[in-house]
């Protein structure tokens, strides 16, 4: 798995996937007709062995969660906001990395001076601020701009068929869509990997450019199956297949598809789940409501601690999504689905 | 200043916990080179020979904070925690577990679908993940050390970070001061004592302190350094130098001359005055047997007891500086 670990590390907070979007180009560059979006999305052109009868667009989203400076205090402080969504119980004591390679720490009161009340409590984003160990603004400013971009800095490990990782998300869909452009597929079909899905853009200018009739969202979601948790909360389970989406919060799923999905993991032996909790939201909901409409489905892999430097993914389901997402873009473009 | 970084590296990403001596086998290969090195218990000694009887012990703890675990639940932990930990920043926190072999977990993060994660959970009410399913009771058992799975990194300037920065930056000023003394004529015995379970109860210290038996002695760990969220009376400016402890349980001579060693030799340094206890193994090691004269240094550190601890290194080797310098001036 060289080439999920290199993605994984490779920083890409939304809006700045330059080098995501460099890397995955050399990767597919000899097997699709590649050309950039006006706002950084890549669309690939894949050429099959055969002409598509329906247009299909299969997307992944190279952006990740991470943090933005906004201010550099006299004393040589970052105060910084989220982009993407990222709680506040996963970012003090964290470290990040800048782009340039400066390593700062998200800093925290020590444990002995807080109060019995602040103990529990989590701080406000507001209150907290990356210390690069800068000692003046002068310093700080020497290394690191506003609008600047920091991602966790945590090492990529595979432990067994588990991967633990701060960027599976998206990075786990990025790779099985380079694969699939990879293996010499059947069917012409269209490879969108999408930048700023964190921030809600939702595919939209690259699924208008493409104006495709099926779509396929390679992605991750949350996984709760975790001790503690009620079954009926735990969304999906690490290790058990590709999760198939009926509804998140940004989409209701085309019914027929959704059966689809499920019928073609039996007929090709691929492990599937069906996500049990209606939560989340991905690039489908933009891009079903592109154009005059796209019919399209979502599959997940399951991830535990999603959006924080150490999510947690299993390799079997990693390969399952990439292997039934490349079944359903086959049977879209052969047009045997009506 | 390179040496010293490497040093320091190589003292925090080895663990030392009941038991886990990986940081006293970094320290020992180090100290050994200086001075004639003992185990005792799960501490280390090291001896170098003076001129006169006179002993002055310098006491660094080399025990970390960490965790211990008290259940195995289909490949999820239960632990108890070993020292303070700040419970706020352990959710998706990667950890070691010290089991048959080590194994790489992360502390479970509530989805926030779960709802309301306003509050911190207590750290007993927390799972650890481990990812081996049922296989998890064939590597791990209960009573088996956990600590955080952290490199070290530099940061601006002179300032480096990384985990057990508490106490190994200490550790590592005593070794450099090792070094310093090391081929010269000491006017004094000089024992380096790298102590056990300062996080727990100090008993590395009052043991060593009893059987070493010392006229003096000095004790170096790290305080809280200034951060923009704490009152700037109660900590140490990084990069202003060591911090000399001024306490009534401290003795005023001792810290007489490590002050006038601070100003012969040039190290920079500041004041930390303490009301009475100081929280360190100094409390323990002046209380010994009869009563030991005993001063503190201390090292400005940020986020006391996290993975992300930050020193300036120029601090550290302050440290060195005043201690070499005080040892051959006795």
């Amino acid at each position: 798995m060289e080439q999920l670990k290199a993605l994984c590390e490779l920083h890409g907070v939304s809006g700045r996937e330059e080098a995501v979007r460099s890397y995955i180009i050399e990767k597919i560059k000899d097997k699709a007709e590649v050309k950039v979006d006006a706002l950084g999305s890549i669309i690939a052109k894949v050429k099959g062995k055969k002409r598509a009868v329906k247009k299909v667009m299969a997307d992944a989203h190279m952006d990740e969660v991470g943090f933005i400076v906004t201010y550099i205090t006299s004393g040589g402080m970052l105060k910084f906001t989220a982009v993407g969504s990222i709680s506040e119980s996963v970012m003090l004591a964290r470290r990040v990395v800048f782009s340039n390679g400066t390593v700062g720490v998200i800093s925290t009161k020590p444990v002995h001076m807080l109060s019995a009340d602040e103990k529990s409590k989590f701080p406000e984003e507001e209150a907290l601020y990356i210390d690069i160990g800068a000692k003046s603004f002068e310093e700080a400013s020497a290394k690191v701009g506003l609008g600047d971009c920091a991602v966790f800095d945590e090492p990529y490990e595979q432990l067994g068929d588990l991967v633990i990782s701060k960027a599976l998300d998206d990075r786990v869909g990025c790779w099985g869509l380079v694969d699939i452009i990879n293996s010499d597929p059947e069917y012409d079909f269209y490879a969108v990997f999408s930048v700023m899905e964190e921030i809600g853009h939702g595919a939209r200018t690259a699924t208008f450019a493409v104006d495709p009739d099926y779509a396929v969202v390679l992605e991750s979601t949350t996984a709760a199956d975790i001790a503690g948790v009620p079954d009926d909360k735990k969304v999906c389970y690490v290790g058990k297949g590709a999760a198939a989406l009926f509804m998140d919060r940004g989409t209701l799923y085309n019914k027929d598809l959704f059966d689809k999905v499920l019928e073609t993991a039996k007929e090709k032996n691929i492990p599937c789940q069906v996500k049990s909790y209606v939560s989340g939201g991905n690039n489908a909901a933009g891009i079903h409501q592109t154009g005059d409409g796209v019919k399209t489905i979502t599959l997940s892999v399951p991830c535990r601690y999603i959006h924080s430097a150490s999510c947690v993914a299993s390799v079997s389901d990693v390969k399952a999504v990439r292997d039934l997402a490349k079944a359903m873009i086959m049977k879209m473009a052969s047009g045997e689905i009506e | 200043m390179s040496d010293l970084k490497q040093l320091l590296k190589e003292l925090s990403e080895a663990d030392g916990l009941g038991g886990i001596l990986d940081a006293l086998e970094v320290a020992e290969q180090h100290l050994k080179k200086y001075a004639s090195v003992r185990r005792e218990g799960n501490n280390l000694v090291g001896e170098m020979k003076g001129k006169s009887d006179y002993t002055v012990m310098l006491d660094a703890h080399i025990d970390q904070i960490g965790m211990v675990v008290t259940a195995i639940k289909k490949g999820f932990l239960r632990v108890a925690n070993v020292g303070g930990i700040d419970r706020r920043m352990l959710a998706a926190m990667r950890v070691n577990i010290h089991g048959k072999r080590t194994v790489t977990g992360a502390f479970c993060s509530t989805p926030t679908h779960l709802g309301n994660v306003d509050k911190a959970k207590n750290i007993e009410d927390m799972y650890i993940d481990t990812g081996l399913g049922e296989k998890a009771s064939e590597v791990i058992s209960v009573g088996d050390r956990v600590t955080f799975r952290q490199s070290f990194s530099d940061l601006s300037g002179t300032c480096v970070t990384g985990k057990s920065l508490d106490n190994r930056a200490g550790c590592a000023a005593l070794i450099r001061c090792a070094k310093t003394l090391s081929g010269k004529e000491l006017p004094c015995n000089v024992v380096f004592l790298l102590s056990d379970a300062e996080e727990i109860n100090g008993s590395g210290a009052k043991t060593r302190a009893f059987s070493v038996d010392p006229d003096e002695a000095v004790a170096v760990d790290v305080s809280f350094g200034n951060a923009p969220d704490i009152e700037p009376e109660k900590t140490g400016v990084l990069g202003d130098g060591a911090m000399l402890g001024v306490s009534p349980l401290l003795a005023k001579n001792v810290t007489d001359a490590l002050k006038s060693a601070a100003v012969k030799s040039g190290a920079k340094f500041q004041y930390e005055v303490m009301g009475g206890k100081t929280a360190t193994n100094a409390d323990h090691i002046a209380l010994t047997r009869q009563g030991v004269p005993t001063g503190l240094l201390s090292i400005p550190l940020r986020n006391m007891h996290t993975p992300v601890e930050v020193v300036d290194l120029a601090d550290v080797e302050s440290v060195a500086t005043i201690l070499s310098t005080y040892i051959l001036s006795k």
